[in-house]
């Protein structure tokens, strides 16, 4: 840090030349360093930091089993990088990734698709390989070369859970849903889910809208919605919060309607719903058999690093965020050691042709990335609150828990 | 010349941070450096609507975002290029800020600011509702300059520069220009500007159309540089709030206090944001807000005044050798009294008839009607509370009357704008002075000169005109700030008749004058006489009146009691009741 203090006063001073003298150090064998692009400050901190535990203890692990053997064992070095809360920021930050950082052969981030959009638009031109967990389709819909999205898209995630929820909910009550009501905040990765429902999805799988509803967070007030819900009376209630304050408030006065617990089934997209903030303002019992469908979660397989999470970090469970970075030290992991040279545009070229089998850390797919850098049969997980804790419950090789559909 | 001349710092500065920018071979820095032009530009539209009106802006965003997103969606949809995208976004801007004004301008003070922050936070929603939470411009590898996508960040340094540069030097030139001085009028007292025969609605809108156009220019840019907008990122509150900070910081209603604010604050919160962030997350927020909250106590108008006036005290004792005779001269150079032929039965240029005005149940003129001949002085008088400055208000248009006519020149006027009533010819003078305290003597009766002249230059000779009238020649470059009473009023005196007005309204210009002091301000009045000038004054003291006036017209409750000559008023028994009580009445009869 202190020396890029001295380039900093040497830039004011009127000279920056000094810069690459201070590089040379980094630039052994004995270390490859990776980027963590996320926000750590401002009210996004909260994931953000999520993901910087997730890298952490995959950089820890990865180092602790030998480090990249291709390269004589050098080891991992995390550089964490605050995105902040503004896309202003977030591009200052990763501008400031690929000035500073120029030995970095890969990096992870940014949490929000806005981020990731504007950071990506840096790393592109940066030639630096990143891989995202945000699943806007917008992403890798640029033709860019150097984005890698780990989950899938926003699109794919509701038309692979649609038919899941409707077998669960034919299998448990013995009856085919029909109607759905959606209420959805405006946030990009809300309307994205409720836009692909509603062009095309429902009546694919054969649901009449009943009620559609599309708020602005964060909600004052949540009657007016709920009241609409119970005149209507959906068979299932497809809900999208992204503020927690939103899910707490329309999941009490669902209760206070007397339509909470089951009465309606909800099911959610994202995981604000599932985040562990929830018990804080939440009863246990309010939330008991609500789904979410998330793009990636701690789940089978996973036990041990769930719970390694808990004793180190004090998170009560593993969220997208955690594990999906987890996931992606090791990707980086596995390109470097293809690439056999500590080299960003190497991982790059790796990167979009590697097939390494199937995926350990992400739903269900392989670790390989078609031409728009979108992972190959990328999955998603469902989710269920059950006694306190939102628990994989689909797909069935990754389930930790069964599902059950609350009693109508 | 001098246009010229003031040129050349904006230049130069621009020179040396194009000179710094192409030695920053870091794109980080470049990307900092490229930045900072773009909030100063910010900063500069602010200023130039919010600085120099005074009316508080919360909402430039609004203009930022129209914009940028102006730039973005015209890529994406028409593939049409940012080179004239751009200057699409400058001219929507520019309407937004028509359309926003019109009916904006209609509030003042903190619900001009507060409206204007709903309108961001409107539009905020509708691109939301629209489904643009997130746009991305198109990458453009076949033709990337076309589309002002550059590979060499310096590229983008520039080009902010010069937009910079040109908003400086059209800020520069309006800040010398009768717009300028309108706006600045505008800020000190709404109503004096008016009563100076300035058309301050039609300024105000002129001013938030350019400031709207050159805000949207830079939101343009802004897009083009950060490539990614959503409606948070250009609507949303921290991007008005930008805009505020520069200029509160740097300095308000100056072309230099945006610019030096943006240069030392985004450097500095992003040096902030890289360094104490990375060690403590968060720590950079409280350490720039507290930074923030230390400048604007220190420097509550911001930086550049806060130097400037430290700079001129380091000054000052240099040139106080030679300025000493000078103040000591600065005294009003006294016009010996003459007398003059007095005129009670010229031609009638003002004429009153049955006008009333109440507030609710509260009649606060009732039925006046009177005459003002042609170079007369008439002395309006009476107690406090008489309706004197009400009546003022209705005859110079500040407020429209119940019933009655005004006459001007055998025209009815009443009910005209206060700014049309100037143009006619009447000028006047307020109870409470409205100086224009960092301004010169000078500039400030240049403000009421502009309403007869057609060129900066005719009403800078009818202000010099002006002030040599009233005996303030000697100290007309001094700041009004430094004033003693005296100067003020003899001050807007010139202001007043810088408009060659034919009737002058003077409300209360002796009050608060010692007594030798009201007898040179005496002077001055009586030499305005006899060149001419047709004169109504307000006083409740009738000493000094009485010497002055050609006849009164004493006002109780609102209405007139009596009128005529000086030396018969005085002794009216109703006059002496009105202003001492009924039991001095016996008393004076003696």
């Amino acid at each position: 840090m202190s020396k890029i203090t001295i380039t900093r006063r040497t830039l004011l001073a009127g000279a920056s030349g000094t810069l690459i003298a201070s590089r040379a150090w980094a630039q052994q064998p004995s270390e490859v360093k990776v980027g963590l692009l996320v926000p750590i400050s401002g009210i996004y901190a909260r994931p953000g930091t999520v993901m910087r535990q997730g890298a952490e203890m995959a950089v820890e692990h990865i180092n602790g089993q030998g480090g990249i053997k291709a390269l004589g064992g050098a080891k991992l070095k995390l550089v964490v990088l605050d995105s902040g809360d503004t896309t202003e920021k977030a591009k200052n930050a990763a501008q400031r990734m690929v000035a500073q950082e120029s030995d970095l052969v890969a990096a992870s981030g940014a949490y929000l698709s806005s981020f990731t959009l504007a950071v990506t638009e840096v790393t592109e031109r940066a030639n630096l390989p990143v891989l995202t967990l945000s699943y806007s389709d917008l992403i890798t819909d640029r033709g860019f070369k150097y984005v890698f999205q780990t989950s899938a898209t926003a699109g794919s995630q509701a038309r692979q859970a649609l038919p899941q929820i409707i077998k669960l909910a034919e299998t448990a009550s013995g009856r085919r849903p029909k109607t759905v009501a959606i209420l959805t905040d405006n946030t990009a990765a809300s309307i994205a889910s409720a836009k692909s429902m509603r062009e095309g999805l429902l009546a694919e799988n054969k649901l009449q809208l009943i009620v559609d509803e599309t708020f602005t967070p964060p909600l004052a007030d949540a009657t007016s919605l709920v009241q609409k819900i119970r005149s209507a009376k959906p068979d299932l209630l497809f809900f999208l919060p992204t503020v927690i304050s939103d899910a707490k408030l329309l999941l009490e006065k669902m209760n206070e309607f007397g339509l909470g617990q089951g009465k309606v089934p909800t099911i959610s997209f994202g995981i604000a719903i599932a985040e562990p903030d929830m018990l804080q303002t939440v009863s246990p019992e309010l939330l008991q058999g609500v789904l979410t469908c998330v793009a990636s979660w701690g789940a089978k397989g996973h036990e041990a690093l769930i719970a390694e999470l808990k004793t180190r970090y004090k998170e009560p469970w593993m969220t997208q965020n955690a594990i999906s970075t987890y996931g992606d030290m090791w990707v980086i992991k596995d390109a470097l050691e293809k690439a056999g040279k500590a080299d960003r545009v190497a991982v790059g070229e790796v990167l979009r042709t590697m097939d390494a089998g199937p995926s350990k850390y992400y739903p269900l797919g392989e670790i390989k990335f078609d031409e728009k850098g979108r992972r190959v049969g990328a999955g998603m997980t469902i989710v269920q609150w059950q006694s306190g804790v939102p628990l994989t419950v689909f797909p069935p090789e990754l389930a930790l828990a069964k599902p059950f559909w609350p009693k109508t | 010349m001098l246009q010229m001349r003031s040129f050349l710092p904006p230049l130069l500065f621009t020179l040396a941070y194009a000179a710094l920018s192409l030695g920053v071979t870091n794109s980080y820095y470049q990307l900092i450096l490229t930045l900072v032009p773009v909030w100063a530009v910010f900063g500069l539209s602010w200023n130039l609507l919010s600085g120099y009106t005074g009316l508080i802006s919360f909402g430039h965003a609004a203009f930022f975002g129209i914009g940028a997103y102006a730039t973005a969606l015209g890529q994406i949809y028409f593939n049409i290029s940012p080179w004239l995208l751009i200057p699409v976004a400058a001219m929507l801007g520019g309407i937004a800020g028509l359309l926003i004004g019109f009916p904006t301008f209609r509030l003042q003070g903190h619900y001009f600011a507060l409206a204007m922050l709903a309108y961001p936070l409107a539009i905020l929603y509708v691109f939301e509702w629209l489904g643009f939470q997130e746009v991305t411009l198109p990458i453009k590898r076949d033709a990337p300059i076309a589309y002002m996508q550059f590979a060499d960040p310096h590229v983008y340094t520039l080009l902010g520069l010069a937009i910079m540069l040109a908003t400086i030097v059209l800020t520069q030139v309006i800040e010398r220009s009768r717009f300028g001085m309108a706006l600045l009028a505008i800020k000190q007292n709404e109503a004096a500007a008016e009563a100076a025969g300035i058309n301050t609605l039609a300024w105000k809108l002129r001013a938030i159309t350019l400031s709207g156009a050159i805000a949207a220019t830079i939101g343009g840019f802004y897009a083009q540089v950060l490539l990614v907008v959503t409606p948070q990122s250009v609507f949303g509150m921290l991007v008005s709030a930008q805009a505020l900070t520069v200029a509160m910081f740097g300095g308000v209603g100056t072309v230099w206090g945006p610019v030096i604010g943006s240069v030392i604050l985004i450097p500095l919160a992003e040096i902030l944001h890289a360094e104490a962030g990375a060690r403590f997350p968060g720590i950079q927020g409280v350490i720039f807000g507290f930074a923030i909250v230390c400048v604007i106590l220190l420097a509550p108008e911001g930086l550049f005044w806060k130097l400037r006036d430290l700079l001129r005290k380091r000054m000052a004792p240099k040139a106080a050798a030679a300025d000493i005779p000078d103040t000591s001269a600065a005294n009003v150079t006294t016009l010996k009294p003459a007398p003059r032929q007095r005129a009670a039965t010229g031609e009638v240029v003002l004429e009153v008839k049955n006008l009333s005005r109440s507030f609710g149940g509260l009649k606060a003129v009732q039925d006046v009607s009177f005459k003002l001949h042609e170079n007369e002085i008439l002395g309006i008088i009476g107690p406090n509370g008489a309706g004197k400055t009400t009546l003022f208000n209705l005859l110079n248009g500040f407020l429209k009357p119940s019933q009655g006519e005004v006459l001007i020149d055998g025209r009815n006027m009443s009910g005209q704008r206060p700014h049309v009533i100037c143009e006619a010819g009447i000028g006047r003078t307020f109870q409470v002075m409205r100086p224009f305290l960092r301004m010169s003597i000078l500039d400030n009766v240049v403000v009421g000169a502009y309403v007869r002249a057609r060129s900066d230059e005719e009403a800078r000779k009818l202000a010099a005109d002006a002030v040599a009238r009233v005996g303030l020649s000697a100290v007309a470059d001094r700041v009004a700030g430094e004033l003693s009473t005296k100067e003020l009023r003899l001050m807007e005196l010139a202001r007043a008749i810088a408009g060659q007005p034919r009737i002058l309204l003077l409300d209360e210009t002796l009050a608060g004058l010692g007594h030798g002091e009201a007898d040179e301000v005496v002077a001055v009045i009586q030499q305005l006489a006899r060149d001419g000038m047709t004169i109504a004054i307000i006083e409740h003291t009738m000493q000094a009146m009485v010497r002055l006036v050609d006849s009164f017209l004493v006002l109780d409750h609102g209405a007139v009691i009596t009128e005529g000559l000086p030396e018969v008023v005085t002794r009216d028994s109703r006059v002496i009741e009105a202003y001492l009580g009924k039991k001095w009445v016996g008393h004076a009869a003696n």
